[in-house]
């Protein structure tokens, strides 16, 4: 492919969509807020440590969808994991390294489930997923805590919730974006990541040509509990308590985020950078909202207003690619 | 008088191919015109401008003398127009009446009427001669069952104008017949039918005109008693190819047993034995649904067995899935392309390199130079008309999307023993299909053994060594080229 070709393609591609947005979003809110404070190296540690959770999970949702799933539970997943932990901690003297990695073993076993409930009963995963989530991972976080929120009072717990590297970024951050970064390196040059878009694309022809759909959705289903329970832990730590609502809210904001960054619901398309600008664009223009003294009232609709120009935006520049391959793929 | 179709100077351009460039002719009431050429040709784009799916870039299509534009297929089935579509555009989940009556449910103070519906139906079933109920759904009809359906729905439309792609892909001889008989006396009724179609021996059985398209151009009208077969075909390809089965270069050196399959059981097929030697081209015949893609997915993993004894070089194998198989040297290229061979949304290098992705790495990463010279070599060596390997396999036609599946079992990373080839030619054009037949030939003379499955009679008789006919699940007989005829295999195939 030349290097005219390449250039094309790009200012074809979603990345640049949302580029473009992302560049509109950060000028108009850099103009408009008092000293221009919004481009602040405060206010963009503050931008990204508003999206740890929200990558964390969208991670396993978007290799999921990518591979032409989908996972509703790992919000609930979340919570459950929160509540395991500061239950544990408090309770009893398993050190910290074991209850985070129980934790982490919990989430996979909901992802299992979910696996279980895909793959050998067939049923659908939005169904499945909403199953398991709001009822069993939610469930399992009442009766684990007995019903109420625990405090926890750990010193590796308090360090994860408030270390920051040079007084600046914290560490949750840094973590987050390790693990983004290296995601996105595998989804797009491994054989595991193409073996992942490639079911995505059609999972009976990937399986006739020598592919294993069915383990890889085990292994991504399991995935995508883990950086829920991850996720869950994070956000407890913060909090210092295993909270009951936990992150039950974040199932359908990550969902959200994964569209948004150009990952289809076909299967088979979209990349890490676009999930990570999704969210990026999503957390900066609330951000903004905020800095600019929006009623929180109205930054709902005007998410909505954005997320709705995004996906037109998209569909425009798509329509003719998506005319041809019409709707023998997905 | 006598009704008129007339297509004007159309012209019609895709993304990179100018799929239809000034063509102009006319189709008269009372009898049926075959649209012939490859695949690419321009066939489809025609049904799809007179259906109303797409709209040309220039030029015009005339009813009767009069100009008609049709922007959407509502208004072209408003003005008397049925096409009906290789593809089946069928409501799976409903039923017969239904479907059939889709646009005409018989509401009577806007609630379906049920009993009339089905009385209708009934009597349009009778005219097809078929064994389903108006309350039968669709999904679970077979797929020849389909088809007729399909063609029910513009038969009760009564549209003056029929055009018909490829009908008789999917159907039995039983089921042609019968259509051979409507068609006829659709014609006799003054109605203007279109007839695409691949085989030969029909364009000569049922049509009157022909008109022949290559690469978007008009190449000729003829009347079909004025012509025969070596004519058209010199005129679809433009050069003469000959009788593609003499011009075989077979290869004749057969080797041991190296496929051995005993009495396999499955929820489809029963009692099913037979033997694949090194070199050997082994055609399976029979009609649709006889059974024999479900033995061949049961051998390759594909689909679970009951019982039964598979030996691959004399030792005894059972794989559990598709992914085993290949790791034992079995390459399958199903008969459904779209769907199960290839992954349309990617390009022509990801669809070569699937099953040896882990033999295309450089340390823990996909090599693009490996990838790219593993493709870009089955491009060269299959001749796939493509810019480069970056084409998404959904842009390419018919005979080079099939070129790209057998590129990816015969690379020189793949250590493939036996390939199994289900309907490779389905759907695709004369000139290919000989360059397959070639290509079957040259795998096995590298000891490859090769199980052709084809319900084409003529080719899997003349490119076989050995056939193995199919019916109802079972083996019903087992010839060698030297003795194989069509009415034996006919017989074989249909007779209890």
């Amino acid at each position: 492919m030349g290097a005219a070709e390449r250039v094309k393609n790009f200012l074809k591609s979603k990345t640049f969509t949302l580029l473009c947005i992302l560049v509109a979003i950060m000028a108009f809110f850099w103009y408009f807020s008092a000293n221009h404070s919004f481009l602040s190296v405060r206010n963009i540690t503050s931008i990204l440590y508003s999206m740890v959770l929200f990558i964390l999970f969208s991670i396993g949702v978007s290799l999921l969808v990518i591979f032409g799933e989908f996972d509703l539970s790992p919000g609930y997943v979340g919570t459950a994991a929160g509540a395991t932990l500061a239950t544990i901690l408090s309770g009893t003297g398993i050190p910290w390294f074991l209850v985070m990695l129980i934790c982490l073993l919990l989430g996979i076993v909901f992802g299992l489930i979910n696996a279980v409930l895909v793959n050998k009963f067939r049923v659908q995963s939005f169904i499945a997923t909403l199953a398991v989530g709001s009822f069993l991972a939610k469930g399992f976080s009442y009766i684990i805590s007995g019903g109420r929120a625990i405090a926890i009072d750990h010193p590796v717990i308090d360090w994860l919730a408030s270390y920051k590297l040079w007084d600046v970024v914290p560490v949750t951050v840094i973590i987050s974006v390790a693990l983004i970064l290296v995601y996105g390196i595998v989804l797009a040059k491994t054989q595991f990541g193409r073996s992942i878009y490639l079911c995505g694309g059609n999972k009976e022809a990937a399986r006739l040509a020598g592919l294993d759909p069915k383990k890889l959705s085990y292994l991504l289903f399991a995935n995508s509990g883990m950086l829920g329970a991850m996720a869950g832990v994070l956000f407890a730590s913060r909090l210092k308590s295993g909270n009951l609502d936990g992150t039950n809210s974040y199932s359908f904001p990550a969902v959200t985020a994964v569209i948004f960054g150009g990952i289809s619901f076909g299967g088979g398309s979209g990349n890490m950078v676009g999930c990570f600008l999704g969210l990026l664009i999503i957390n900066a223009f609330n951000n903004g909202l905020t800095i600019m003294r929006v009623s929180p009232n109205w930054t709902g609709v005007a998410s909505g207003a954005l997320l709705i120009l995004a996906l037109t935006l998209d569909y425009l520049s798509n329509r003719r690619v998506r005319r041809q391959i019409g709707g023998k793929t997905s | 008088m006598e009704k008129l179709l007339e297509f004007k100077n159309i012209s019609k351009a895709f993304p990179g191919v100018q799929a239809l460039d000034n063509v102009s002719f006319s189709a008269r009431g009372g009898a049926v015109s075959a649209l012939l050429g490859e695949n690419g040709a321009g066939k489809s784009t025609l049904l799809k401008i007179l259906s109303g799916d797409i709209q040309p870039d220039a030029g015009s299509v005339c009813i009767d003398g009069e100009d008609r534009r049709f922007a959407s297929p509502y208004q072209s089935i408003k003005a008397s127009v049925s096409v009906i579509y290789q593809e089946r555009q069928l409501l799976g989940a409903m039923n017969v009446m239904e479907n059939v009556f889709l646009d005409d449910l018989h509401e009577k103070f806007g609630i379906v009427n049920r009993s009339e519906l089905k009385r209708k139906t009934q009597e349009i079933i009778d005219i097809f001669e078929l064994p389903v109920k108006p309350t039968d759904i669709v999904g679970r009809l077979s797929v020849a069952h389909q088809q007729m359906i399909e063609i029910m729905k513009a038969y009760r439309r009564g549209s003056d104008i029929i055009a018909f792609d490829e009908p008789t892909a999917p159907l039995t001889d039983k089921e042609i017949a019968i259509l051979f008989k409507l068609i006829r006396e659709l014609k006799e009724r003054g109605k203007i039918i279109l007839y695409v179609s691949h085989r030969m021996a029909e364009i000569f059985q049922i049509t009157d005109d022909i008109i022949v398209l290559k690469d978007g151009q008009l190449v000729t009208t003829l009347r079909t008693s004025g012509t025969n077969e070596r004519e058209l075909v010199k005129a679809m390809v433009g050069r003469d190819i000959g009788d593609t089965y003499s011009n075989l270069k077979r290869n004749e050196i057969m080797g041991d047993v190296l496929l051995e399959v005993k009495n396999l059981e499955t929820d489809y097929v029963h009692d099913v034995s037979f033997e694949l030697r090194r070199g050997e081209v082994l055609g399976f015949a029979g009609l649709v649904g006889a059974g024999r893609t479900e033995v061949m997915r049961a051998v390759f993993g594909a689909d679970p067995i009951i019982s039964g004894e598979i030996k691959l070089e004399g030792k005894p194998v059972r794989f559990k899935k598709p992914k085993d198989a290949i790791g034992s040297g079995i390459a399958l290229c199903p008969e459904d392309r779209k769907d199960q061979g290839l992954i349309l949304g990617r390009s022509i290098r990801d669809n070569v390199s699937i099953p040896v992705l882990s033999k295309l790495k450089r340390g823990l990463f996909m090599s693009y130079r490996a990838e790219e010279a593993l493709a870009a070599e089955a491009v060269r060596k299959y001749s796939i008309r493509t810019p480069s390997t970056d084409k998404r396999t959904v842009e390419l036609s018919g005979g080079n999307q099939q070129k790209t599946i057998l590129g990816r079992w015969t690379s020189d990373k793949m250590v493939t023993k036996v390939l199994i080839l289900d309907e490779p030619t389905k759907g695709i054009d004369v000139g290919t299909k000989a360059e397959v037949y070639q290509m079957i030939h040259d795998f096995a003379a590298t000891g490859i053994g090769v199980i052709f499955i084809s319900s084409e009679l003529p080719e899997v008789l003349n490119v076989s060594d050995n056939i193995i006919v199919m019916q109802n699940g079972r083996v019903t007989g087992r010839v060698s080229r030297q003795e194989a005829t069509e009415e034996l295999v006919v017989a074989m195939s249909m007779l209890e």
